[in-house]
């Protein structure tokens, strides 16, 4: 018997799971060989970040091969997920995708620490270890198919996040950055616990599909579920697990009132870490949400309705004091890194509208509107969009910060006056970044916010209140324009203080073709939709059945 | 390869060169490929728009191999074929089944082996997509292309002219080849002039930019698209009016220009969202998309025969048009028909053609054509008189199968009133650019009121002629221009034939074509019409439209529509030869400006000779020649039989055969009309029988009245402008008074919570944190030179969080 399985579970894991899970192989590979190069002193002979940025590619070329697997027309992997690792993992369109934009973003990443050298010739494998690490923990995210995956998947990208955030060693910012961010990761991860335990305990299982199941079983169909005293101490119950669960969630996304730690960490942390912290662990942990709240949803109880309803209003609720409360912080700061750290906050805002329009358009399809789940699949579409130019708008934007800083050695918006014509294709890639961010056409961020307050719009016809929070986040667009628009305006309009460091920025330098590389797909995206828009729509779909 | 892949191939061609010159060319400087002194960007474009107009006159030759230049046989049945014509007729003409697979090889060889039997079937366009941008539901935003006769006539026009343009550029701009460029109209404080690097290539950078926005426009497969480069020619436009961006009057044409567009293009952007909400499509054509037949805009209209299928309902408001797919059947969504609203396609038509009326500067937003001559005199001859311009009138031809009759009528009366204001204009005019550029307006009067009639044909010709014709007169001027040394004011003119006779006598000919002088009688061989220039021609057919419409329909108000146009006929010849007499005959009037004019060197003298030739043969044989058939060639809705409408207004649009029949009066009358003019222009401004300026005193309200451009900038000033600032200061005392004093107390508010804040997290939180046990505190003391405060209360935030989450989503969730 034992036996039987044993076998089961090796020839399973042989054939399937770890083809699969080859991405991550490639990058522990990548880990292994950084300790080892320290241990076995070939790191000098062999720089580490070409161990790590081979691992990545090679990881990326796996994954790209295994998402063209996912979209071929096989039946087999056409319009279902599947499980592998026994469970504990799923793959889909969905993984595939997120997985590929997750690494792409990786390469990009690495590429820019070569370029701007901030892990020197002595850290360096610490930091590839740490970074590679982190992606490791994004990847199983995206994937988790367990809530025991969706706690180690998270885990796994912080703890060396909180390494990176804290790794300008003796600068005494960084570190305290990297202490509350740890503190603060601890706590929400410890609720977040609670949170798992109290969902597992009530459903007896952690299985997603199972999930489902074991829900229709406890709240059973029908009206009246709310005034059955045990079903109603069973809703309280799942309402506190869920509160608990969404504030791990909440840190990871820095959602207020759980953001406080992000303008510290990406202030004190390297623009690079900051980069890397606010685009990838948010693409990993929206991809997680969007799987776990589905699964959660899977039951399709009627006595449910409400209480969906009710969770995506107060999601829709906490987006958009999101969005407020970011752009509107970002107004008085005068550092780049702190004002691009609450347009994060801002972003991770409008993101969360994207999620909220899904959940509250699913409990219209529960109440009984089949042709929702369509529109609940153009929320994921969009919000996949989203992610595909935040990818590109926001690394841009921490990218050319890095690089002013080595031009001018300061993160200042003041110390940026004028210097639009030193270093115009720093300028012009950051005026793309920052117009993108603000949502304007014809960039990739427009079609991204358009996609999104479509489905808000969508998502009004079952609850008003959506509409007011798609108005919400119309205004906050315009909002966010001002604060975006006035480090242009240092940049452009303002003189060149004398004495100020002369800068000389070749567009024909490697350092130029990166800022090219990374704001010509902002342009792309905001032009030609359908390609990206296309491929998400697929991965969309597969999440609704 | 067939003909359609050819001829995309070829005008695709022509049309991104000038794109990829306008790259090298505006980075000049900074790719240090050239330097501020050098030609070598000009050459560029050159040889860009040059290549561009080899593809496009290649093209057009491709083409009429392969359709065995079927455009310009209709000679057989052409008017005579007419006069027996029946149904049959109408379908050969007609024949959308082979426009609708203009691609397949089989139709193409087919089309062939018929062509001897009948009337050939020969494809009416080619049409396809380059590229989906994106796609939204049923709503497709796509790249396409469209060519048809008019496009390729339209590509070898703006390419030959542009080239010509270009070279004379060359020559009219090498004040610019400097590394200080002194501006003399430019006067700064202490009596100096401005001085600035030249900026010889951001000039050819801009045409060549316009170039491509033009033939962008002109290629362009949908009416999306068609606003793309509509809105790109604007830019194009607004860049080189104020090329001179240092003096004031320049800054403030380019944005008087810009500004007055964007009026109109709003009606535009009204126009296409009616469209793109009822119709659903803005391709011109029919695509089949897998199997699925996509219906364009001409077939849902006008579907297989060139009629609009309007329901039988009495009442205007409740009538419907049927859309109806290419063969004819009426499309239906489930079991209800689809159909556009008659007041809605009416309404979309006017929003359209408003975009016309800004682009082609005709009433009531004509007022900024003539201050956009603050440009360059290249500029004013390619894109204020040639092309650009001209857009409006192309995309009223372009968009024709869309209007219904009433539009129709609007646009022939707003082409009626603009052609004679416009007139009178010039007639005071002094300043030579400003006389061409009322010349301008008025010319493409005429177009749009040919269009309004329905004499599609002959609109384009105008437009087609014209533009050969006014850009060579624009060139002429700018010739004069440089040979005075930037004297611009014909009163200090004259006798410069004697100086720079070339000029002289090419102009005469751009004048005697514009004025439309023939010498009747005097039959050339081949055609058996007048001996005439090419603005007698096209002037004549649009004369005859206006007389046939003006006599079928029984309303005596449209005689206007004849009478307007013949009397400004005699106008136009009086106001051309005026200027030519002031310019070029008669004494010197100011010695010190005759005494330095000179004769220009050959880079600008040969464009004229080459212009000149074409502004007088191009129309050769008139409505039998060439050019005319071409693009009759191309006419959407055949005008085989009259078409009578009585919804809103009864409007009959007069057949060809009606057209054909009053040619001769029209004719002799437009003749009389232009010879009286001339006659008067020779006896004041040559023989001065009367002094032009006792005239002057003694009309001298109406004259004031002239000068002032019929008071329409007063007006728009009193009217819009005020208004405007008004409203402005309205709301900046706003701003002040109201938004600022809120801000100002929200943000005063908000110190004072925070400092409340602060009070409370020293005295209370940490206060209260600090009574926990000794352990925590020591712990704390060490955390504490990192803020511990702060960080002891993020962590609490998180169990607050927690709490209030919870809290607030069990007391909102239903009981």
């Amino acid at each position: 018997m034992f036996q039987e399985l044993l076998s089961k579970l090796l020839d399973e894991t042989a054939q399937h799971s770890l083809r699969l899970a080859g991405p991550e192989l490639a990058l522990t590979a990548g880990i292994v060989l950084l300790l080892l190069g320290r241990l076995l002193s070939f790191d000098r002979f062999v720089p580490p970040h070409w161990i790590a940025l081979i691992a990545t590619m090679a990881a990326f070329g796996l994954s790209l091969a295994v998402f063209y697997d996912a979209n071929r027309s096989d039946p087999e992997f056409s319009n279902h997920s599947f499980t592998y690792f026994s469970g504990l993992m799923a793959f889909d369109k969905f993984t595939a995708l997120v997985r590929l934009f997750l690494l792409l973003f990786l390469v990009f990443v690495l590429a820019l620490t070569v370029l701007s050298g901030i892990p020197d010739r002595d850290d360096g494998p610490d930091f590839y270890t740490l970074l590679l690490g982190a992606s490791i923990g994004m990847l199983l995210m995206c994937g988790a198919n367990n809530l025991l995956m969706v706690f180690l998947g998270i885990e796994m990208a912080s703890v060396p996040s909180y390494a990176m955030a804290g790794f300008l060693k003796g600068r005494k910012q960084g570190s305290e950055a990297a202490l509350k961010f740890v503190v603060f990761g601890a706590g929400a991860a410890g609720v977040m616990l609670y949170g798992i335990s109290l969902l597992a305990g009530m459903l007896g299982t952690g299985d997603f599909q199972e999930i489902g199941i074991r829900m229709a079983v406890l709240f059973g169909n029908g009206e009246g579920a709310l005034t059955d005293p045990v079903r109603a101490t069973a809703i309280r119950t799942l309402i506190l697990a869920v509160v608990m669960v969404f504030v791990g969630f909440a840190f990871k996304l820095s959602v207020v009132p759980f953001h406080f730690w992000t303008p510290d960490v990406f202030q004190g942390a390297p623009a690079e870490v900051g980069g890397f912290l606010s685009v990838a662990s948010k693409a990993a942990a929206f991809a997680l949400l969007t799987r776990l709240v589905l699964a959660l949803m899977a039951a399709g109880t009627t006595a449910l309705q409400d209480v969906y309803l009710t969770l995506g209003i107060a999601v829709g609720v906490i987006a958009a004091i999101t969005a407020t409360f970011g752009n509107l912080a970002a107004y008085s700061q005068t550092n780049m890194k702190r004002l691009l750290a609450y347009s994060t906050i801002a972003h991770a805002g409008y993101m969360l509208m994207a999620l909220a329009a899904m959940i509250v358009l699913q409990s219209g399809r529960i109440g009984g509107d089949a042709a929702l789940g369509e529109r609940s699949s153009h929320a994921v579409e969009g919000l996949l969009y989203y992610l595909a130019v935040y990818l590109f708008m926001n690394l841009g934007a921490f990218s050319i910060t890095a690089l002013i800083r080595n031009e001018i050695f300061s993160e200042e918006i003041e110390d940026y006056r004028g210097l639009g014509f030193q270093a115009p294709i720093l300028c012009v890639g950051m005026g793309i970044c920052l117009f993108s961010l603000v949502g304007l056409p014809p960039l990739g961020g427009f079609i991204g916010k358009l996609l999104i307050f479509a489905s808000l719009f969508d998502a009004g016809y079952v609850h008003w209140s959506m509409w007011a929070i798609l108005a919400i986040g119309g205004l906050n667009t315009v909002l966010s324009l001002f604060y975006y628009l006035n480090v242009l305006k240092t940049m452009y309009l303002s003189e060149r203080p004398t004495g100020a460091t002369t800068v000389t920025f070749p567009a024909l330098s490697s350092a130029g073709l990166y800022v090219i590389l990374v704001s010509a797909p902002i342009l792309w995206l905001g032009i030609d939709v359908s390609l990206v828009s296309n491929a998400a729509r697929r991965a969309a779909e597969v999440l609704f059945p | 390869m067939d003909t359609g892949t050819v001829l995309r191939n070829l005008l695709t061609l022509a049309w991104l060169l000038p794109l990829a010159g306008f790259v090298a060319e505006i980075y000049a400087l900074q790719l240090r490929w050239s330097h501020r002194l050098s030609k070598a960007p000009a050459q560029l474009a050159v040889a860009c728009i040059g290549a561009g107009f080899l593809c496009s006159l290649s093209a057009l030759l491709y083409w009429g191999n392969a359709t065995e230049w079927a455009a310009l046989k209709p000679a057989e049945h052409g008017h005579h074929a007419e006069e027996h014509a029946g149904a049959e007729h109408a379908e050969a003409e007609m024949s959308p089944v082979d426009a609708l697979h203009p691609a397949e090889p089989e139709a193409a060889a087919d089309a062939e082996h018929t062509a001897v039997a009948h009337a050939a079937p020969v494809p009416k366009f080619y049409a396809g997509t380059f590229y989906k941008l994106a796609q939204f539901g049923p709503l497709e935003i796509t790249l396409d292309w469209y060519i048809d006769s008019l496009t390729l006539v339209m590509f070898t026009m703006v390419t030959f002219i542009a080239t010509c343009i270009h070279l004379f550029a060359m020559g009219y701009m090498k004040d610019e080849l400097t590394e200080e460029y002194e501006d003399h109209q430019v006067h700064l404080p202490g009596g100096h002039h401005f001085t600035r690097p030249g900026r010889f290539h951001r000039f050819f950078a801009f045409l060549s930019l316009f170039c491509f926005s033009m033939l962008g426009l002109v290629l362009a497969g949908n009416i999306f698209q068609v606003f793309i480069f509509w809105e790109l020619v604007g830019i194009c436009s607004y860049l080189l009016i104020g090329f001179y961006v240092e003096r004031h009057s320049a800054s403030t044409a380019a944005n008087k220009a810009f500004i007055m567009n964007r009026v109109g293009d709003f009606g535009f952007l009204i126009g296409l969202m009616i469209l793109i909400t009822s119709l659903g499509t803005f391709r011109f054509f029919d695509v089949e998309n897998d199997g699925v037949e996509q219906t364009g805009l001409f077939s849902l209209i006008r579907g297989d025969d060139g009629k609009l299928d309007v329901s039988d309902d009495p009442s205007v408001t409740k009538s419907v048009v049927y859309l109806r797919d290419s063969h004819g059947h009426r499309l239906a969504d489930g079991t209800t028909p689809r159909t556009i609203s008659y007041l809605l396609l009416i309404a979309a038509g006017l929003g359209v053609f408003a975009g016309s009326i800004g682009k082609s500067a005709q009433f009531p937003l004509q007022t900024w054509l003539p201050d956009a001559m603050e440009g360059p005199t290249p500029v004013s001859a390619l894109v204020h008189s040639a092309t650009m311009v001209a857009a409006g009138v192309y995309l009223a031809g372009r968009f024709y199968p869309m209007f219904p009759p009433e539009v129709l009528l609007g646009i022939a009366y707003i082409g009626c009133i603009t052609l004679f204001i416009a007139a009178t204009i010039a007639v005071v005019a002094t300043d030579i650019k400003k006389v061409l550029a009322y010349s301008t307006i008025s010319q493409l009067g005429y177009m749009m009121l040919a269009i309004g009639v329905g004499g599609w044909a002959a609109g384009l010709f105008h437009l087609v002629t014209h533009a050969f014709f006014k850009s060579l007169m624009f060139l002429c001027s700018g010739s004069v221009i440089a040979g005075c040394h930037h004297e611009q004011d014909m009163r200090k003119m004259g006798g410069l034939r004697h100086k720079m006779p070339l000029t002289a006598y090419t102009m005469l000919v751009g004048v005697i074509a514009i004025a439309g002088l023939a010498i009747p009688g005097v039959g050339n061989a081949l055609f058996g019409q007048a001996l005439a220039f090419s603005g007698y021609h096209s002037k004549d057919a649009i004369v005859a439209s206006a007389l046939a419409f003006s006599e079928l329909n029984p309303n005596p108000l449209h005689n206007i529509l004849f009478i307007t146009p013949l009397v400004t006929a005699g106008i136009t010849a009086f106001y051309m030869f005026r200027l030519w007499f002031m310019t070029f005959a008669g004494q010197p009037q100011d010695e010190h400006v005759y005494e330095h004019a000179h004769e220009n060197p050959a880079i600008m003298t040969v464009p004229l000779l080459v212009l000149s030739l074409l502004a007088a043969g191009c129309a050769i044989g008139g409505e039998d020649g060439w050019l005319y058939r071409l693009l009759a060639f191309s006419e959407t809705v055949p005008a085989v039989e009259r078409a009578t409408s009585a919804r809103v207004a009864t409007i009959v649009l007069p057949s060809h055969h009606d057209v054909h029949d009053v040619h001769g009066t029209a004719g002799g009358m437009a003749l009389l009309a232009a010879f009286a003019g001339t006659a008067v222009a020779y006896l004041l401004y040559c023989r001065k029988v009367v002094n032009p300026d006792d005239i002057r005193r003694q009309a001298g309200g109406v004259y004031d009245f002239l000068v002032d451009k019929w008071r329409f900038d007063t007006l728009y000033d009193v009217a819009f402008v005020r208004p405007c600032h008004i409203v402005a200061s309205w709301c900046q005392g706003f701003d002040q008074k109201v938004l600022d004093v809120v801000l100002h107390t929200s943000a005063a508010i908000t110190v004072v919570v925070s400092k409340w804040e602060r009070t409370f997290d020293e005295g209370m939180v940490d206060g209260l944190v600090n009574l926990v046990g000794t352990s925590t505190t020591n712990f704390g003391r060490s955390l504490r030179v990192i803020q511990t405060g702060r960080l002891r209360q993020y962590v609490m935030w998180i169990a607050v969080g927690v709490v209030v989450l919870f809290v607030a989503l069990f007391t909102a969730l239903p009981k």
